[in-house]
């Protein structure tokens, strides 16, 4: 973002802020409709989020894995590659670690923990090749092949949960519980907010650097915006295309092994209710920028934990949330045609006047 | 002559951040041919759609016949007899050319079907009329292009126009086709009364077709000239607002030396078609190769393969006595080729970043623009794009500006800038000026001239044979994917040289490809 012109850059975080401010009025009218209390809706919503140390720390929780696949589908955009597979990357990321933590309960912590995350990240990887390799050597569209990708892992972890891997305490479509000094330690008390926060503050510097300071990121980027010209300055553009799939896959898998490590201490059947989209949506919000991608995580995670607390004491369904993201969604995709909208109806008012003068 | 049929008195017209149109004044005759000339950018085709009712201008009036008018839509300048001919042309392609003409004001049959048979009559009168022959049924898909302006004139007149306003009608036609053009033109104003506006940037054009003529420059109307008193050099300095000098390019005598070797290669294009069948040639360091074609001859992919770009089927390219087969783009850049591609937003540039890092290209591992190996030296890297803007006058308030919002002509200065910056031996450049107004040719030829002296090998593959004539030591001409003749400048006029060009000499050559022959 810091590559825009100061005049771009600004316009952006105007039709940003707008975007949000428009979408929560549509929220308060979709509230009055229902008969409910806007304000009391919403300070719900915010206390819901922000309210309490635990709701914060909830909050916080929430958004390790949205800006771990955020930044995951930010990395393969940049190369122009639109990886809407994250889902599947997670599923088996977090089955890996996993099945680390089950197998090898023996390992001290230094090297099993690094290993369960590694495992991961590369199963993640590997998955994210496939469709990486089937666009670069046979032009397959990527969109298809991950969206349906997402739907294999899914199921095949589902088995996995359920049959040879399923645990013996009772029927749950889950592992067993990964061995303790695997599972990373709380920071709140009953809060799901746990160290992983730590590892993915890290890896998130790694990425933003890799991104915007490096070479690699340059041709990364040259690659998204015009291939033929990365191309032809002698960038290798179908390996970057690959490589930034393998680190994409590799984020979102992670994403996986801090919800197995840090959150559940097993791999669960739907361990992730859509985070990887979420992500995407993330992403696709703040074009792909890595510190917005962290700033709109926290603001995602307090609309989600909020929005619990919001229908526990008002009724409100929480519902209403999804309703608000998309909106805002919608409302950054037609940022080109309302910018369109606004310079006509100046230039119509210019006019007016002049005429005016005219006759006057 | 001698009626004024337009009058646009103090027209101004403001976009957002531009005033396009700065207090213009302009006067057209009845029965004159105006030609409005203005580099791109200087607000010609603004003015024309103001006539013509696309934009309202901002303050100003419009005085047709000696009345006050105001056009809100190109309704109301239809129905004030002004019709416009567009650069790029309105035409339904699955149409036929009599559907064509009558669209908008279509003969019915009981008031809901086209009256299909009125309408190839209302054609077939037209064309009488005029003197523009068309075929009614043909289909429009099937015309070329000249042709198809045509179908736009007649629609024009059909609709009753009196006073036409062709936009550039000459960019998309051959020679052979804007000799048509013109004569229809006169044709339309010495026998049958009309009135004709044409814009243009092509000097000689101007000098040929026109009665009088108005520079604009800026947004502003410089002048207006009667054709008999301008010329090239008069017309060209009120449109640059300076000297420009045509044909002062210094030639230094250097020493030459053999560097860039290619052996009869052979080249597939995209549809897998031999497109090189088989070329050779040579290039010596201090001189400028030109190789004159008509498009679609092998040049573009001639340029591909020796940058890396494209594969070889057959043949050897050889630099320095080494040779390039199978190497990357990368690796050929580092033996020393640059290149300035054909399309510069196709290839040579990235419209959506800015314009250092759009030069950074090629040196992004470059230990001079890195720390620690991997990470990007943006200072360095700013300070060099700085120096680059300055020394090559690209027109920017700074280097962070994205490409895309440059013109023309600056964003082929960036492409210029970055590919001689790297002061390799080889230079290959292809339609350098393509696109790019007259103030900005001169100084891109300047530039490789300058190169050339300075020992550069330059191989320059341009369409345009007046750059070839001006810039070349030595010209090839290729014609399907073979090589034609070689020439010595001054050994050939630019006359011969199409009949090599389009292959007509081949009963000349007798077969002998690639022989020396001396006009």
């Amino acid at each position: 973002m810091k590559k825009l012109m100061g005049k771009q850059r600004s316009e952006y975080f105007i039709s940003l802020f707008l975007s949000i401010f428009a979408s929560l009025l549509i929220g308060v009218l979709i509230m009055v409709i229902n008969g409910k209390n806007p304000i009391v809706g919403y300070s719900a919503l915010v206390t819901g989020s922000f309210g309490s140390t635990y709701n914060i720390a909830t909050t916080f929780a929430k958004t390790v894995p949205l800006v771990l696949t955020g930044l995951g589908t930010a990395i393969a955009f940049r190369a122009g590659i639109f990886n809407v597979g994250g889902e599947g990357q997670l599923y088996l990321g977090g089955f890996a670690a996993a099945y680390i933590g089950i197998t090898f309960t023996k390992l001290p912590p230094m090297i099993g923990i690094p290993l369960a995350i590694l495992a991961g990240a590369v199963a993640g990887a590997a998955y994210g090749y496939i469709p990486a390799i089937l666009k670069v050597k046979y032009k397959v569209d990527e969109v298809i092949t991950t969206i349906m990708l997402n739907t294999v892992a899914a199921l095949f972890t589902g088995y996995l949960v359920n049959h040879p891997f399923a645990t013996t305490q009772g029927k749950m479509g889950a592992t067993e519980i990964i061995a303790e000094q695997y599972q990373f330690s709380k920071l709140i008390k009953l809060s799901t907010l746990n160290t992983s926060i730590f590892y993915m503050a890290a890896i998130a510097l790694i990425i933003y650097y890799l991104m915007e300071k490096t070479s690699f990121g340059y041709e990364l980027k040259m690659t998204g915006q015009n291939s033929q010209f990365a191309r032809y300055g002698g960038i290798n553009d179908k390996k970057q295309m690959i490589v930034a799939m393998l680190i994409s896959g590799g984020l979102c898998g992670m994403a996986g092994v801090f919800e197995v490590l840090g959150v559940h201490y097993r791999f669960l059947q739907n361990i992730s209710p859509g985070y990887a989209f979420d992500g995407m949506l993330i992403a696709l919000i703040v074009k792909n920028n890595p510190i917005g991608i962290i700033l709109m995580s926290i603001f995602f995670g307090a609309l989600k934990t909020g929005s619990i607390s919001m229908e526990n004491a008002t009724g409100i369904p929480s519902e209403l949330v999804l309703v608000i993201q998309s909106i805002i969604i919608l409302f950054i995709a037609g940022e080109a045609g309302f910018k369109n909208i606004y310079k006509n109806w100046r230039l119509k008012k210019s006019s007016e006047r002049k005429v005016g003068e005219e006759n006057a | 002559m001698g009626d004024k049929i337009i009058e646009l008195k103090n027209i101004s017209k403001q976009f957002p951040g531009v005033l396009a149109n700065d207090n213009i004044n302009l006067e057209i005759d009845k029965g004159e041919i105006h030609a409005i000339i203005g580099e791109n950018g200087a607000g010609k085709s603004t003015l024309m759609n103001t006539l013509y009712g696309l934009f309202e201008p901002t303050s100003g009036e419009i005085y047709i016949d000696g009345n006050k008018v105001r056009f809100l839509s190109p309704l109301d300048a239809i129905k004030h007899k002004i019709g416009m001919v567009h650069q790029h042309f309105m035409l339904v392609p699955s149409f036929t050319v009599a559907e064509n003409i009558v669209l908008g004001i279509e003969p019915r049959k009981n008031k809901l079907f086209i009256n299909k048979d009125e309408a190839i009559k209302i054609t077939e009168d037209l064309s009488k009329t005029y003197g523009l022959y068309v075929d009614p049924r043909q289909k429009v898909e099937t015309i070329s292009v000249g042709i198809q302006q045509r179908i736009e004139i007649l629609k024009v007149l059909h609709k009753g126009a009196d006073i036409l306003i062709l936009d550039e009608p000459t960019a998309v036609l051959t020679p052979q086709e804007t000799q048509e053009l013109f004569s229809i033109v006169r044709n339309l104003v010495d026998n049958l009364g009309k009135t004709v506006i044409i814009i243009t940037h092509k000097l000689q054009e101007v000098l040929q077709l026109s009665d009088r003529v108005s520079v604009m420059r800026q947004g502003k109307m410089i002048g207006t000239l009667n054709t008999k008193e301008a010329n090239e050099q008069i017309l060209a300095e009120m449109m640059v607002g300076r000297e420009v000098l045509f044909d002062k390019l210094e030639r230094k005598e250097v020493p030459h030396k053999e560097i860039l070797k290619v052996q009869n290669i052979k080249a597939k294009d995209n549809r897998g078609l031999m497109i090189i069948k088989d070329i050779s040639l040579n290039l010596k360091s201090g001189e400028v190769l030109g190789i004159a074609g008509i498009e679609g001859n092998g040049q573009s992919e001639l340029i591909e393969v020796l940058t890396g770009l494209r594969s070889l089927e057959d043949g050897d390219i050889i630099v320095n006595d080494v040779s390039l087969i199978n190497s990357t783009p990368k690796e050929i850049r580092n033996a020393s080729i640059a290149h300035v591609p054909e399309d510069r937003l196709a290839m040579g540039l990235s419209k959506d970043a800015s314009i250092y890092e759009n030069i950074l290209m090629g040196s992004q591992y470059n230990e001079e623009y890195t720390k620690i190996k991997i990470q990007l030296n943006n200072k360095k890297i700013k300070k060099r794009a700085k120096d680059l803007i300055k020394k090559f006058d690209i027109r920017t308030p700074s280097e962070d500006v994205l490409i895309g919002n440059l013109s023309g002509g600056n964003m082929q200065k960036v492409v210029i800038a970055r590919e001689f910056s790297f002061n390799t031996e080889i230079l290959i450049i292809a339609q350098p000026t393509r696109g790019v107004d007259i103030g900005a040719i001169e100084f891109i030829h300047e530039q490789i001239i300058e190169k050339r002296n300075q020992g550069a090998a330059i191989l320059l593959v341009s369409a345009d044979l007046d750059e070839i004539f001006r810039l070349s030591d030595r010209i090839l001409t290729i014609y399907e994917g073979r090589i034609t003749g070689e020439f010595k400048q001054g050994d050939i006029t630019k006359k011969e040289i199409g009949l090599y060009m389009t292959g007509r000499n081949k009963s000349e050559l007798g077969g002998g490809i690639g022989e020396e022959i001396n006009g």
